[in-house]
C-alpha cells in the first residue's frame, strides 16, 4: 500500500521536525518583556479592571460578579468581565487579550489552579498584577489570593451532619466536578471531620450540577436505601438531592450558601449550608486592586468569611 | 429538476465563482478591518502572535477535520482523542518518561484511536456521526478513568524545557506552536492537493461508489483519514497540555464544534468532496480573529457566543445560496 | 387545448441555448419532440411549465397569451411534466406518494383517506391498470410507478401531458402497456409531448414529429410522412450512412473465461468466454441477472463458487481494483450512482483508475497527467470547454464519454460495458459504436450488456441471452433473429 507508507511518512516527519525545531536556536519559554516599574499611584475610577470568570452559570460566580460590580460602580471603575465557560485553554486566551488592552489588574476565577500558570507568568511578565479569585494559583507571582477556606468549609459541614444523624451513621457524598480544586479541597475537609465518626458509603460526582445531583441521589438511593445523611459538595447538588430524596428522613449538609440554597433552608429542605459569601469575595478582591494602586500594602492571602446556615434556626 | 445539464450555461458566474474562491478570505478581512479599527491593539505584534497562537490549537484539530469532512463523514471524538492523549503524555512524564519519547507516544496513541474510528466506519458500515459519538463518550470516560478525574501535574512537566516549549515557547519571537500549524498546514495541503492520496480522498467524499468501482480501496482509505485525523487531535493535545502545564481531563471539550465550523467556514461541503485547505486555514482564522477581537472590544461572553453563531450561519447560508445559483 | 410557443428565445449569460424555437401541440395529438442531447428541448419543456423564463417569444394557450410562474401554476392550467427522473418516496405508500402536497383533508385538518382512495381509484381505473394502494411505492416496478405517476398527474384534470423518455428504464411489456395508456389518453382528448430517443416508439405512437438542433426547431412533420433516416439527417444536421458501423472482428487470444460463475440466489454456473477483439453481447429481460452476473466478476459483488482466468491465468478479483491491476474495466448501468462522480471535474474522473501511474517522488505529476487527460478528451471527443468543467454539466452522451475514456485510459483489455448507449444521443451513439470497433481492433474483449435488442442485433459478434440467473443460450449474431433472441430471454431453447 503505497499511500499509506506515505502518510506514516508524513506524520512521522511533521512528529520529528516538531521536535527537531525544538532542539533550533532563538528558542526561550514565553515572550518576555521585564516590565518592573514602581507602581504609580491611581485613583479608584482610573483603574481599568478586566475579571475572566471560570463560569457564569453558577449562582455562586454571577454573585462573585455582582460584588464586584457593584463595588465598581461604586467608584466608577471601568471593568470588563469575561466567561471562560469552564474552559482552561478560553480563560488563558482571555487573559492574554486582557494583557494586550493593558488592563491595570486582573482578577481571575481560575478555571484550574495548574492551568492557569502559564497566564499568570504571562501578565507578570507584562507587569499587570493578578489578583487569584476562589481559586489559587499553582505557580507565577500573583498579587492576592481571594478564597474562603474549603478546607475550613469542608470540615464544619462534616462536624454539622455528624451532629445531625448522630456518631457512625452511614453517609453519602456528593462529589463536584472531578479534579475541581473546591471539590478536591471541600472533600479532604470532609474526609478529615468524618474519620472515625461517619461511615461513607459511597462518594460519587455530581459535577456540581444539580440535574446531575437529582440523578445521582436517586441511583445512590437505590443502591443505599440506608443511609442517613448526604454531603454535597455545593449548593446546586445539594438541591437537585432534595428532589431525589422527598420525603424520607435524610439530613443534608451542603457548602455555598447560593440564593437558592438559603432560601432551602429556611425552608428545611436543606439542613444546613456553610455559606461563603461570593458578593464579599468580589469586594474583597476589588479592594485589594484598589489598595495597590492606592500603594497600600497588600496581603499575600485574604480569606472571604464562611458561616454555618442552620435549618434548625428558622424553626 | 430535470436534465438541468442541458440548460447550465458556461462562463457566466465570474463573479460566484470569485466570491466563492475568495469568500472566506474576504470576511477575513473585512472582520479584521472592523475589529481593527474599534480597537488599534489588536494590529499590535503582541496580539497577533496572541491570536495566532490561540489559532493554531484549533486550525491543528480542523486541518484532520477537513480530511473527514471531505469524504462525506464527521469526527466528533477529537477533543476527547485531545484530552486522553494529552493525559496519557501527562501521565508518561509524571512517572518519568523523557517529554520527547512521551509526546511521541502520545500521538501515537491519538493515531490509534482515530484508526479505531476508522475500522468502525470503514468496516463496520455505521455512520461516522454515530461511531464517533460513541468513541466521544468512551474516549472521554477513558481519560476520567486515567486521570481520575484530576488534572495531570508535576514538577517533571513543568520544569522541562522541551515539555514547556511545544505550548509556551518561543522561537525567534514566534510561539512555537505556530510554526507547528504552518508546518501542519503544509504538510496536509500537499497530501490533499498534490497526493494521490488526496485525489482518493475528494472521490470518496464525491461518490463513495463510483470511487470504489474506479479501484479506490475505499476502506483503506478512509481508515487513514480518521487515523490523522486522530494524530493532529493528539498534537493538538500536545501543545495544549504544554501550555496549560497540565492534562485536564475535561480538556478539549466541544472542540470538534470549533474544528468543524473553521472547516464550513472555509468553504468545505459538509455532503463531502469540495473543498480546499487554505480555506480551513482561513476559517480557524476567522473563528480566532472573532474570539479575539470581541475578547478586545470588550463585548460579554454571553453574546460572543451569538454572534459566532451568526457568523456561522450566515457564511454557511451565502455559500448555499452560491451553490445553488 | 391548444398550446402555441412563438419565436421562444433563452440565454444563460452568453449561452444562446434556444433561438427563435416554435412549437405547437393541441388535444388529442401525440406529438414527438425529438433532438440531440444539449438541442433545447427541456428547456424548453421548463419554459412551457414556468420553471424557466424565456427571453423572448410568448405562449398561446388557445390564442390567448399565458405566462406560468411555477410548475404548480402550469399543473393548475392542465399542463403536467412528467419527469425522467421520478421524484417518488420509496417508503410512503402509493397512495400518499399519489397525494403528496394535494392532500385532501376534512375541516379539522385531518387527512381524509377514504375520499382520497376513491379518487385514486378512480383514476387508476381511468388508466384501466390495477395497483394496490397500500403499499410502498418503493417495492413496485419502475413501469408501475410511471403509471402512478402519470395517474397523479390527470387527478388535476391534465390536457396537456409532457413525458420526458417515459420509456427509458421500461422493460418491453411495460411499454406496451404504457402505450395502451396513452392512446386511451389519446381518445379521452389529452394532448401528449413526448420525448425520446427511441426511433421506433416515436414511429409507433406519435402523430406529429417536431425536431430540434442547436436550440432551433428544423423540420416539422406528420409522423406517416416522414422516415427514420430523414429524423436522423434533421438531428444530427448530416446524414448518418447507417445507424450501426459494421463490425470486420479479427479475433486473438481468449482474454477473459468465467467458468461455473455462482452466487446463490442471484446467478447459478455461468460460464463463458470472450476473446480478444471480440464483442459479446449480454441479452436477456430485465432483472434476468446480467448486471449482477458483472458485478460479481468486476469484484463489486461478493459470489459463492467459480473461477475466473484473465488471458488464460486463473485469477482472484475480490474487489475493483484487483479487477483494474488485472486490465479489466467496467462501465456501470447507471453512471450517475457508479460512473462518475458529478461534482469533480472531467480531468479528476478521467485519471482515477490510472493516478497511481502518476506519482513522482511522492506526489502527483500533474503535467503527465494533464496531457493523459487531454489525449483522452481528444480521443474520445469529449465536447467540453475544458478538463476542469464538472463531469455533472455534460450532456448524458458526453458524460458515457467520460465513463469511457476513464477506462481506455486505465488501459482495460476487457472491457465490460452495461447499457453503453442508455441515455445517449443519436450522434454521440455513433461515436461509441466506433470507439468500440477502434478497442477491438487493437485486441480489447468487449462485453456488452444492452437491453436494446436492435443494438445487441445490430452491434456485437456474438450473443449470450440470460433467463433467470443462468446463460440459456448463445448464438452467433449473424444467425441470430429478434425471434430467436426473445425465445432465450423468455425461458425457450433453439431447435437446431
Amino acid at each position: 500500500m503505497k499511500f499509506s507508507k506515505k502518510v506514516v511518512s508524513l506524520l512521522a516527519l511533521l512528529s520529528v521536525s516538531a521536535l527537531v525545531l525544538t532542539g533550533c536556536g532563538g528558542a526561550s519559554i514565553g515572550n518576555s518583556s521585564s516590565n518592573s516599574s514602581k507602581v504609580t499611584k491611581k485613583a479608584k475610577k482610573d483603574v481599568k479592571v478586566g475579571v475572566s470568570l471560570s463560569t457564569l452559570s453558577n449562582p455562586f460566580f454571577v454573585n462573585l460578579k455582582k460584588g464586584i460590580d457593584t463595588e465598581a460602580k461604586k467608584a466608577g471603575t471601568k471593568v470588563e468581565t469575561f466567561d471562560a465557560q469552564n474552559d482552561s485553554a478560553k480563560q488563558n486566551n482571555q487573559i492574554s487579550d486582557l494583557i494586550t488592552k493593558k488592563v491595570d489588574v486582573i482578577i481571575v476565577n481560575p478555571v484550574d489552579s495548574d492551568a492557569i500558570v502559564t497566564s499568570v507568568k504571562k501578565a507578570n511578565n507584562a507587569g499587570i498584577p493578578v489578583i487569584a479569585c476562589d481559586r489559587g494559583s499553582n505557580g507565577g507571582k500573583l498579587l492576592t489570593t481571594v478564597a474562603s477556606d474549603n478546607v475550613l468549609a469542608g470540615k464544619m459541614a462534616g462536624n454539622y451532619l455528624e451532629k445531625l444523624v448522630g456518631k457512625n451513621a452511614k453517609v453519602a457524598e456528593l462529589e463536584g466536578t472531578p479534579g475541581a480544586d473546591a471539590a478536591v479541597q471541600r472533600g479532604k475537609g470532609f474526609k478529615q471531620a468524618a474519620k472515625g465518626k461517619l461511615d461513607i458509603v459511597t462518594k460519587q460526582s455530581a459535577n456540581f450540577d444539580r440535574a446531575k445531583g437529582l440523578s445521582t441521589m436517586q441511583n445512590i438511593l437505590q443502591a443505599h436505601s440506608d443511609v442517613k445523611g448526604v454531603f454535597a459538595q455545593n449548593d446546586e447538588m445539594a438541591l437537585g438531592a432534595v428532589k431525589a430524596i422527598k420525603s424520607q428522613d435524610i439530613k443534608i449538609v451542603s457548602v455555598d450558601g447560593t440564593p437558592d440554597g438559603l432560601a432551602a433552608v429556611k425552608k428545611g429542605n436543606i439542613d444546613g449550608i456553610v455559606a461563603q459569601e461570593p458578593k464579599a469575595e468580589g469586594r474583597l478582591a476589588l479592594q485589594a486592586a484598589y489598595d495597590h494602586y492606592a500603594n497600600k500594602k497588600v496581603s499575600k492571602n485574604i480569606s472571604s468569611p464562611i458561616h454555618l446556615v442552620k435549618a434548625s434556626d428558622y424553626k | 429538476m430535470n436534465n438541468t445539464t442541458e440548460t447550465k450555461a458556461k462562463g457566466s458566474f465570474d463573479f460566484g465563482k470569485f466570491i466563492s474562491k475568495l469568500g472566506p478570505l474576504v470576511a477575513l478581512i473585512v472582520l479584521a478591518i472592523i475589529v481593527s479599527v474599534l480597537n488599534t491593539s489588536f494590529l499590535g505584534i503582541n496580539n497577533i502572535m496572541n491570536l495566532l497562537q490561540q489559532v493554531s490549537i484549533n486550525a491543528l484539530i480542523a486541518f484532520g477535520m477537513q480530511f473527514v469532512i471531505l469524504t462525506g463523514g464527521i469526527d466528533l471524538s477529537v477533543g476527547s482523542i485531545l484530552a486522553l492523549s494529552g493525559a496519557i503524555t501527562a501521565q508518561l512524564i509524571v512517572s518519568g518518561v523523557s517529554p520527547i519519547v512521551a509526546f511521541l507516544i502520545g500521538v501515537a496513541c491519538g493515531a490509534v484511536f482515530g484508526a479505531l474510528n476508522g475500522v468502525l466506519i470503514a468496516y463496520g458500515g455505521a455512520a461516522p456521526f454515530i461511531v464517533t459519538l460513541a468513541t466521544m463518550s468512551v474516549y472521554r470516560g477513558l481519560t476520567y478513568v486515567l486521570t481520575n478525574g484530576n488534572p495531570i501535574t508535576g514538577a517533571k512537566m513543568n520544569d522541562s524545557f522541551s515539555f514547556q516549549f511545544l505550548g509556551q515557547g518561543y522561537l525567534f519571537g514566534i510561539p512555537f506552536q505556530v510554526y507547528l500549524m504552518v508546518l501542519g498546514f503544509a504538510v496536509f495541503y500537499v497530501l490533499m492537493h498534490k497526493t494521490t492520496f488526496g485525489r482518493k480522498t475528494f472521490a470518496i467524499g464525491g461518490n463513495e461508489k463510483a470511487a470504489f468501482v474506479a479501484g479506490v480501496k475505499t476502506k483503506h482509505i478512509l481508515i487513514w483519514i480518521y487515523v490523522i485525523a486522530g494524530f493532529l487531535a493528539a498534537v493538538a493535545g500536545m501543545v495544549l497540555t504544554s501550555q496549560l502545564g497540565s492534562a485536564q481531563p475535561d480538556a478539549g471539550t466541544s472542540y470538534e464544534m470549533d474544528a468543524i465550523a473553521a472547516v464550513v467556514l472555509g468553504g468545505t461541503s459538509l455532503a463531502g468532496g469540495k473543498g480546499k485547505m487554505s480555506g480551513t486555514l482561513i476559517g480557524a482564522l476567522i473563528i480566532g480573529v472573532l474570539n479575539n477581537g470581541m475578547n478586545l472590544l470588550g463585548i460579554s461572553s454571553f453574546f460572543q457566543q451569538i454572534v459566532k453563531g451568526i457568523v456561522i450561519l450566515v457564511a454557511v447560508l451565502l455559500d448555499r445560496k452560491q451553490a445553488k445559483n | 387545448m391548444k398550446i402555441e410557443m412563438k419565436g421562444i428565445s433563452k440565454s444563460f449569460g452568453k449561452n444562446e441555448v434556444l433561438k427563435d424555437v416554435n412549437f405547437t401541440v393541441k388535444s388529442g395529438e401525440v406529438h414527438a419532440l425529438m433532438g440531440e442531447n444539449g438541442a433545447g428541448k427541456s428547456t424548453l419543456m421548463n419554459i412551457l411549465t414556468g420553471l424557466l423564463d424565456a427571453n423572448g417569444g410568448e405562449i398561446l394557450v388557445d390564442g390567448q397569451p399565458v405566462k406560468y410562474h411555477d410548475a404548480l401554476d402550469a399543473e393548475h392550467s392542465g399542463i403536467s411534466f412528467i419527469h425522467q427522473e421520478m421524484n417518488n418516496f420509496g417508503e410512503m405508500t402509493v397512495l400518499e406518494n399519489m397525494f403528496l402536497n394535494h392532500e385532501i383533508k376534512n375541516k379539522f385538518g385531518i387527512l381524509d383517506m377514504k375520499k382520497m382512495r376513491t379518487q385514486a381509484q378512480k383514476v387508476l381505473q381511468r388508466l384501466d391498470v390495477d395497483i394496490p394502494l397500500n403499499v410502498p411505492i418503493g417495492t413496485l416496478s419502475v413501469g408501475t410507478q410511471q403509471m402512478i405517476e402519470i395517474a397523479k398527474s390527470l387527478m388535476n384534470d391534465t390536457k396537456i401531458l409532457i413525458l420526458d423518455e417515459p420509456s427509458a428504464a421500461l422493460s418491453e411489456k411495460e411499454i406496451d402497456s404504457l402505450f395502451d395508456i396513452i392512446r386511451g389518453l389519446k381518445k379521452q382528448g389529452v394532448g401528449m409531448i413526448y420525448i425520446s430517443h427511441r426511433m421506433q416508439e416515436i414511429f409507433e405512437i406519435t402523430d406529429q414529429i417536431t425536431v430540434m438542433r442547436d436550440g432551433l426547431t428544423v423540420a416539422s412533420y406528420a409522423t406517416a410522412d416522414v422516415d427514420v433516416h430523414q429524423i436522423i439527417k434533421d438531428m444530427v444536421g448530416r446524414d448518418l450512412s447507417d445507424f450501426y458501423p459494421d463490425r470486420n472482428p479479427k479475433y486473438g487470444e481468449t482474454r477473459l473465461e468465467v467458468d461455473h460463475f455462482t452466487s446463490k440466489g442471484v446467478f447459478e454456473d455461468v460460464s463463458f468466454s470472450v476473446k480478444a477483439g471480440e464483442i459479446l453481447a449480454f441479452s436477456g429481460l430485465m432483472g434476468a441477472g446480467r448486471t449482477e452476473i458483472m458485478r460479481a466478476i468486476f469484484g463489486i459483488d461478493r459470489h459463492d463458487s467459480g473461477t475466473i482466468k484473465i488471458n488464460g491465468k486463473e485469477v482472484n478479483l475480490k474487489s475493483p481494483y484487483d479487477s483494474i491491476k488485472h486490465s479489466v474495466g467496467f462501465l456501470t448501468e447507471d453512471r450517475k450512482d457508479e460512473g462518475l462522480i458529478l461534482d469533480a471535474s472531467i480531468a479528476n474522473n478521467i485519471d482515477l483508475p490510472s493516478i497511481d501511474g502518476f506519482v513522482k517522488h511522492g506526489v502527483i505529476d500533474q503535467k503527465a497527467d494533464n496531457d493523459f487527460v487531454e489525449m483522452l478528451i481528444k480521443r474520445l471527443t469529449v465536447k467540453a470547454t475544458s478538463r476542469e468543467d464538472l463531469a455533472g454539466d455534460l450532456s448524458g452522451g458526453n458524460q458515457q464519454k467520460v465513463v469511457l475514456a476513464k477506462w481506455v485510459g486505465s488501459g482495460s483489455q476487457v472491457l465490460i460495458l452495461d447499457e453503453p448507449t442508455r441515455g445517449v444521443d443519436v450522434g454521440a451513439k455513433r461515436e461509441i459504436y466506433d470507439l468500440m470497433n477502434e478497442l477491438t481492433d487493437r485486441g480489447v474483449a468487449i462485453i456488452m450488456i444492452s437491453s436494446d435488442l436492435q443494438e445487441v442485433l445490430g452491434f456485437s459478434d456474438r450473443i449470450a441471452v440470460v433467463y433467470e440467473g443462468h446463460l440459456n443460450g448463445e448464438i452467433a449474431t449473424k444467425d441470430a433473429t429478434q425471434e430467436n433472441v426473445m425465445t432465450l430471454a423468455t425461458g425457450g431453447k433453439l431447435d437446431e
